[in-house]
């Protein structure tokens, strides 16, 4: 399978192409559209990663879910489209001889069979459970399918570099990772709206985006009537 | 003699701009009027009844109205846009021909004899329960429409083609298509998806790649909280 991705930068559509009897797991709320071609099963991962999907649920990963579903062909031809909530950028990131990809839930969209999405991934667990920060850890081989809030700035760590935590899309296992406050302090960081940044070392591939879905949706959810719950 | 137009500034933001000459006239969805130059004169109207009643419950609270332009000089221009960022396209009909579209798509017509029914009845029940009701456009005139996001054709064949409701922007009479509840009861609930449609026959579909209620959810958490208290 192959993933075809048009409409970049602003409003990106990716099209996975089948072969018969090949299958693509997307997230939920990611499908358009589907030929006809194509059997879908709704579930939620392999046995065992139930307390994941639960915190997911409880709107961890801000508002987006995390069931996947899987899209089988049955049939020569077979396309799914896929496209994120906002507007942004998707990429492909070929998983195959080199590192596995840790993955901000959120900008995770879809991968075939090939790849391991593993959802227990303990690296960031417990350790800020106000920020929306959770990671995927993909391997396997094949193409990862990422979405963006914006654009897709892609690095080529060597060295080090402090990225806000709202503007990571994934990095490639190897690098070293720490979680800090931006400021001096973290009363400075908090006031500083910079929040927490991740201070990342080594070698590797790093993709951003160009912008922060949790500022955006602080700054236009504020804006709207109060819910009731 | 055809009335001049361009779609500038797509696929992003896309404009449209008219040129209209002495007594040429184009209608717009009330809202979509960016720029005009002096000489054209703005009549607003209640059009169709059924329009506006199905608007009002559907749209809760949305104008009733639309605006005819008519020009009084040669030359005019005339800007639209619509409310989402995205794309804009122009359908020219001919005589008896018929075109598709989900109702917040439509932005501008031109042509005096084009039909907008809105009393087309095979859809409505299906997609009231997503706020979306569809329009039978019916020419000979050009009709205008806009996306959320990029306007994406599809072909239709024989096999069929399957499309998430919230991202149908409008579709050719050769289609015609059957609503379902994705993947069953299990798929409503947890699947994300609500509602998709089953299109079948020869003709294309226009899909648009995002869709408002994905940004509906999106925002929601980030709501305040209603105290109790207050």
């Amino acid at each position: 399978m192959h993933f075809e991705i048009q409409y970049n930068p602003a409003h990106s559509l990716a099209t996975a192409h089948l072969n018969v009897g090949e299958s693509v797991r997307a997230e939920a709320s990611a499908m358009v559209s589907l030929s006809s071609q194509v059997d879908v099963a709704t579930n939620t991962g392999p046995a065992g990663r139930g307390g994941f999907f639960q915190k997911a649920r409880r709107g961890f990963l801000g508002g987006e879910s995390f069931f996947q579903n899987t899209y089988r062909a049955r049939g020569p031809g077979a396309t799914v489209s896929l496209a994120p909530q906002l507007c942004g950028s998707m990429v492909v990131h070929e998983l195959g001889t080199g590192p596995s990809l840790l993955i901000q839930a959120s900008s995770y969209v879809a991968a075939p069979d090939s790849v391991d999405v593993d959802t227990q991934f303990q690296g960031f667990r417990g350790f800020l459970s106000g920020e929306s920060l959770f990671f995927l850890r993909a391997s396997g081989y094949g193409p990862v399918l990422l979405n963006a809030f914006g654009a897709i700035e892609t690095i080529d760590l060597d060295g080090e570099l402090i990225v806000d935590t709202g503007h990571v899309v994934a990095f490639t296992e190897g690098i070293e990772y720490s979680i800090d406050k931006a400021g001096g302090g973290w009363i400075q960081s908090f006031l500083s709206g910079e929040g927490f940044v991740l201070r990342l070392r080594g070698r590797g591939k790093l993709y951003i985006q160009t912008r922060n879905p949790t500022e955006f949706g602080h700054t236009v959810g504020v804006m709207l009537p109060a819910r009731s719950s | 003699m055809v009335m001049k137009y361009d779609i500038l500034d797509s696929p992003d933001f896309a404009f449209l701009q008219l040129t209209l000459n002495q007594g040429e006239q184009c209608v717009a969805e009330s809202g979509a009027l960016v720029a005009q130059d002096s000489q054209i004169e703005v009549r607003t109207s209640m059009r169709g009844g059924l329009l506006g009643a199905a608007k009002r419950k559907l749209l809760g609270g949305e104008s009733l109205f639309q605006n005819t332009f008519i020009s009084h000089g040669a030359g005019q221009r005339l800007f639209l846009a619509s409310a989402a960022e995205g794309d804009m396209r122009a359908q020219t009909l001919k005589a008896g021909e018929e075109f598709f579209l989900t109702s917040g798509a439509y932005v501008a017509h031109i042509g005096n004899e084009l039909v907008i029914d809105t009393k087309f009845g095979g859809v409505r029940g299906f997609f009231s329960g997503v706020g979306v009701f569809m329009l039978r456009i019916v020419g000979p005139g050009t009709v205008f429409y806009a996306s959320y996001g990029a306007l994406h054709p599809v072909s239709v064949g024989a096999e069929g083609y399957t499309v998430d409701t919230g991202h149908i922007v409008g579709f050719e009479s050769g289609v015609s298509y059957r609503v379902r509840a994705f993947n069953g009861f299990k798929g409503l609930f947890f699947s994300g998806e609500g509602l998709v449609a089953d299109f079948s026959g020869h003709g294309t579909v226009y899909v648009q790649t995002r869709n408002a209620s994905s940004l509906v959810s999106f925002l929601h958490p980030f709501r305040r909280v209603k105290s109790n208290n207050s």
